[in-house]
């Protein structure tokens, strides 16, 4: 069931990926619509936005359970392996904690915009709870992994190793 | 009082562990609800500040650095530059630092150059006897080149705190880029010829000069078409990233036929996982900010250091020697998501020239790269050259130096990096 579960984000951060290159793709089609064909496009700048919008959010928990976020482990992993457990522990509490929040405020925004039919108002004039739903959409996934991975701390699974970043 | 508490709580949070961005995003939104202020802005920040057309430069800038990554570019690239100045003193540590550089002007990301070159350029001098420690510091410290030279993912991100041109950020660093090239070098250069020992490589012929001048063409021709068409206006910096992905693929796949469909996975992974790493910080960065920003820190802060200091150089001074305190134990881009929206306020006051700030911090966030025990450079070329930590840290010390030299360079002649952005 866990594993599913884990299957089902590294679905979503896949498909992340492959948003930023459609991102990508689109901005590109649309510099050559306009210097090739003299024809810019009026979708090419607010769905390559969506798609980032997206990517971002549908990322989260994925990275989450391969500790892919960047994270400060210069004091806690010197300290003796119960303290790490502890402090993994209170760490993933705290993010399921701000998952809960964000979810809650970022879906009445979504649904808000849902209920009232608010649009974009740009060109394309997209309705806004298609970009407003990513950040609940990708919380929930993000809160709901965060009490997964506490939950295989709680069975006693070893501390799964960080993965850096970059910047 | 109330800044101490802030303080206290975001050190608290991120020495325990908890991811940046959400410790940043948490803890602004425990100010916001103890302030008594709507906690729907939380969500709100976190969309706002993702659904934003500067910062897609990040993944697609970063896709054109992975693709030419895994096409293996470095390889090309390198050799093309020690055809060159290979058999100059420390030739092959000079083309180390020249390749970076031509690396960092199509990549914005240092640990992609970092990464990129220190593949090629680490066994290659290992081999000829160049001494450990200084090879690794070289490549870590090369490597922070891919920040300063644009395109720069950090600078992209200051443009957007700041809301400042990131056209002109790129064009300040190109100055200050060319003195930290230089100044490496000359070091190079001056500690091959006091040190000795390495073997010197010999003239390469003119043939071997064209062959590997001509492989490495596509990619310098592409560092030029990304930089030049911002330049020219031909394209935004976000297009410009579109076209220099797009311009990746096509040289790699087609003309240099050395990308294949594993290695364009990986690239897009790889982009993937470090894209929604530093956008969700930036994300988090937001809601920390807009909530201290209700608390009135950045202002109390900026009121207290216009009254503090008099001068413009104390305050550098002081930022500087906070930076290098911060950069040692926080990740370089946090360090700067923190810092840039409490200190822009005193900039104003202070007459400190905003793309002079970005440029400066830059070099900053070079620094903390490479300062151990926290500093991303030193893994990444721990990771490629599989050396402890402390021998890389050991070679990076003179070239730290080197950058603070730089730092009070562009201070006394800010032309270095302003000359570029107020008269193209």
């Amino acid at each position: 069931m866990l594993q599913l579960y884990d299957r089902f984000t590294d679905l979503a951060a896949w498909l992340a990926a492959w948003l930023y290159v459609a991102a990508g793709a689109m901005l590109g089609y649309e510099v050559a619509a306009r210097y090739l064909f003299t024809a810019p496009t009026i979708w090419a700048e607010e769905l390559s936005r969506f798609c980032l919008v997206w990517g971002t959010f549908l990322a989260a928990a994925a990275l989450l359970a391969k500790r892919q976020h960047i994270r400060i482990g210069l004091v806690v992993d010197r300290l003796p392996m119960a303290f790490r457990r502890v402090a993994e522990a209170l760490s993933l509490g705290f993010v399921a904690l701000l998952s809960a929040v964000i979810v809650w405020h970022g879906s009445g925004i979504a649904f808000d915009s849902f209920e009232r039919g608010r649009t974009a108002g740009t060109m394309l004039d997209l309705p806004m709870w298609w970009g407003e739903a990513a950040a609940p959409v990708g919380f929930a996934m993000l809160g709901v992994q965060a009490v997964i991975e506490l939950a295989k701390l709680a069975r006693g699974a070893p501390l799964p190793a960080t993965d850096h970043g970059e910047s | 009082m109330e800044t101490l508490y802030i303080l206290a709580g975001l050190f608290t949070l991120l020495f325990l562990g908890v991811p940046v961005a959400f410790a940043l995003a948490g803890l602004g939104w425990i100010l916001l609800e103890v302030g008594g202020f709507s906690p729907l802005m939380v969500a709100q920040g976190m969309l706002s500040s993702t659904d934003n057309f500067i910062l897609l430069a990040v993944p697609l800038f970063l896709l054109m650095s992975n693709v030419l990554l895994q096409g293996g570019v470095g390889r090309d690239l390198f050799a093309a530059v020690q055809a060159w100045v290979g058999h100059w003193p420390g030739g092959l540590a000079v083309a180390t630092i020249l390749s970076c550089g031509i690396f960092a002007a199509i990549s914005g990301s240092s640990v992609a150059t970092a990464a990129t070159i220190g593949t090629v350029a680490i066994p290659e001098m290992a081999q000829r006897g160049y001494p450990r420690p200084f090879v690794l510091g070289l490549l870590a410290a090369g490597g922070t080149l891919g920040i300063l030279i644009p395109p720069s993912i950090p600078m992209i991100v200051y443009g957007f705190i700041t809301e400042q041109s990131v056209i002109a950020l790129f064009l300040a660093g190109v100055g200050p880029g060319l003195v930290l090239i230089f100044f490496f070098c000359v070091y190079a250069m001056a500690y091959a010829r006091l040190a000795g020992g390495y073997q010197g490589s010999d003239v390469a012929s003119w043939t071997e000069r064209r062959r590997a001048s001509i492989r490495a063409l596509p990619s310098l021709a592409l560092a030029i078409f990304v930089v030049a068409g911002i330049y020219a206006g031909a394209f935004t910096p976000t297009e410009a990233s579109a076209m220099g992905f797009a311009f990746a693929l096509v040289i790699t796949v087609l003309v240099l036929r050395s990308l294949s469909w594993d290695g364009f996975v990986v690239a897009v992974c790889q982009s993937m996982v470090t894209t929604a790493t530093i956008l969700l910080i930036v994300a988090g960065a937001k809601v920390f900010g807009k909530a201290i920003t209700l608390y009135r820190l950045p202002q109390d802060l900026s009121a207290v250091i216009v009254q503090t200091f008099t001068e413009p150089a104390m305050f550098v001074v002081v930022v500087a020697l906070v930076l290098v305190l911060m950069g040692l134990v926080l990740e370089a881009l946090s360090m700067m998501l923190i810092m840039v929206p409490v200190l822009a306020p005193s900039l104003l006051p202070l007459g400190i020239d905003p793309i002079w700030f970005g440029v400066f911090f830059v070099i900053m966030v070079e620094c903390a790269l490479i300062t151990p025990p926290v500093g991303l450079n030193l893994y990444v070329i721990q990771a490629v050259s599989r050396a402890p930590l402390g021998q890389v840290a050991k070679g990076v010390w003179p070239f730290l130096l080197m950058m603070l030299a730089t730092v009070a360079l562009i201070y006394v002649v800010p032309d270095i990096a302003l000359f570029l952005p107020f008269n193209l």
